[in-house]
């Protein structure tokens, strides 16, 4: 599993969390998962915990976590034992084991279909492949949507210079005007768009019918890149509609 | 059905595998084509199979069932030559804590974030937005308990991905310990 180069060491793979490298251990000592003393492999699993070693940084707080069951397990077995042993943690924790260890099983089995499938092409994957995107288009959640409208909200705030009595916006208005841009220009830029338009009530009559029109699944708002720009298109025959 | 019907009969289905991108299902080919009797279908079915596309080496094709439906799929022997001339990279496969995410949700399903946490022992919140966005996995409703957590189960697009017809062909966990026990007996008298 560890390389050298030229006195440094890569790691190649992390155990996938604390269960992983119980099960490792376990297999290690030549244990059944039914019979191991857990309290005796606590020792190597902590030695694991000091050195880092195959320990996934982002999760480490669930190895230690793991790391203080193990001890309560084993400070536990240092004592008599009044209680009921069927809810013992230790009991509890070689269930999840047990678990856990046909889940890697399920996992392997999903692992060579996967790999079986992926030597077979489908005129999909071609397609995918070849068509010269870009970029991936991404459909974007109304909460994003929601994020730039504030940015918006926010810039046109300072550029108010005087006020005009507020004309009547309607959505049954917005509606129709976003659906004739849309057939005249094929897709609308929301950035752009918003702020072309003359005041923040406009801006939130805008904003609501473009909600309203991505519920109904008449509009389809995509983002091109992560941070980047968002665009609107009429959604064809709801092919994106699921 | 008369010889020159087959004929005409495996022609259109040949063709109308070739054209589609996704599997096709066969109830519909057969209300297509006009034909109600399952065996007969079949048996165009299967000399394409057969007589076709499988058994013929200097084919590239093959019929595959997956998803519940019909599709034209290259032989697998032809894998890296295809790499090659399409200068495709290795398709990216899924990570260990994606698999088994998407098994627990295979075995399980519906399941919790909770749930699926709980039984690898890591949070499993990244590996789940994978699958999600992959459309492998897809949330079928709300668990009615507080927080009324998010449920997941496995799409249409999972059975493909792993050439399943449907969730039955997945090995029961019984059958599962068997496959492997017998895999890994031997390595214990190493």
């Amino acid at each position: 599993m560890e390389t050298e180069f030229s006195g440094y060491q890569v790691q190649t793979e992390f155990f996938e969390g604390p269960l992983d490298l119980l099960l490792h251990l376990i297999r290690k000592n030549r244990m059944s998962i039914i019979e191991v003393r857990l309290s005796q492999i606590t020792a190597e699993y902590l030695a694991y915990l000091k050195s880092k070693r195959g320990i996934n940084p982002s999760r480490e707080s669930e190895f230690l976590m793991t790391a203080a069951t193990l001890i309560y397990i084993k400070s536990r077995s240092l004592l008599p034992k009044p209680e009921n042993p069927e809810e013992s943690p230790e009991k509890q924790l070689i269930h999840t084991l047990i678990e856990y260890e046909k889940i890697q099983k399920i996992s392997k089995m999903l692992r060579d279909m996967e790999y079986t499938e992926l030597l077979l092409w489908r005129r999909l994957e071609i397609n995918e492949n070849f068509a010269n995107r870009e970029y991936e288009l991404k459909e974007v959640s109304a909460f994003q949507l929601a994020e730039i409208f504030f940015d918006i909200v926010k810039k046109k705030e300072y550029e108010q210079f005087l006020e005009i009595p507020s004309k009547n916006y309607s959505i049954a208005k917005k509606q129709e005007e976003i659906l004739y841009l849309l057939e005249t220009s094929g897709y609308i830029d929301f950035s752009e768009y918003v702020s072309r338009l003359d005041s923040i009530e406009e801006v939130v009559v805008s904003f609501f019918t473009l909600l309203e029109m991505i519920k109904r699944h008449m509009l389809i708002a995509v983002q091109e890149q992560l941070f980047g720009t968002i665009s609107i298109f009429k959604n064809e025959a709801g092919k994106l509609d699921n | 059905m008369n010889p020159e019907e087959f004929n005409r009969h495996l022609a259109l289905i040949e063709a109308l595998l070739f054209v589609s991108k996704e599997p096709v299902e066969p109830g519909r080919i057969m209300e297509f084509l006009g034909i109600s009797d399952i065996e007969e279908f079949e048996k165009i079915l299967a000399t394409m199979e057969k007589d076709l596309l499988l058994d013929r080496a200097e084919r590239g094709l093959m019929l595959k069932r997956s998803g519940g439906g019909l599709q034209l799929v290259t032989k697998s022997g032809l894998h890296e030559e295809l790499k090659q001339f399409f200068t495709v990279k290795q398709a990216t496969k899924l990570t260990i804590a994606s698999l088994e995410t998407l098994s627990i949700i295979a075995y399980r399903q519906p399941a919790t974030l909770t749930e699926i946490s709980l039984m690898r022992g890591v949070n499993s919140s990244g590996p789940v937005k994978n699958l999600l966005q992959k459309k492998l996995v897809k949330i079928t409703g709300r668990k009615q308990v507080p927080g009324l957590p998010a449920l997941y189960a496995t799409t249409p697009e999972f059975l493909i991905y792993f050439g399943l017809n449907d969730l039955s062909e997945l090995p029961s966990l019984e059958e599962l310990t068997e496959l492997f026990e017998e895999k890994e007996q031997p390595s214990l008298f190493k």
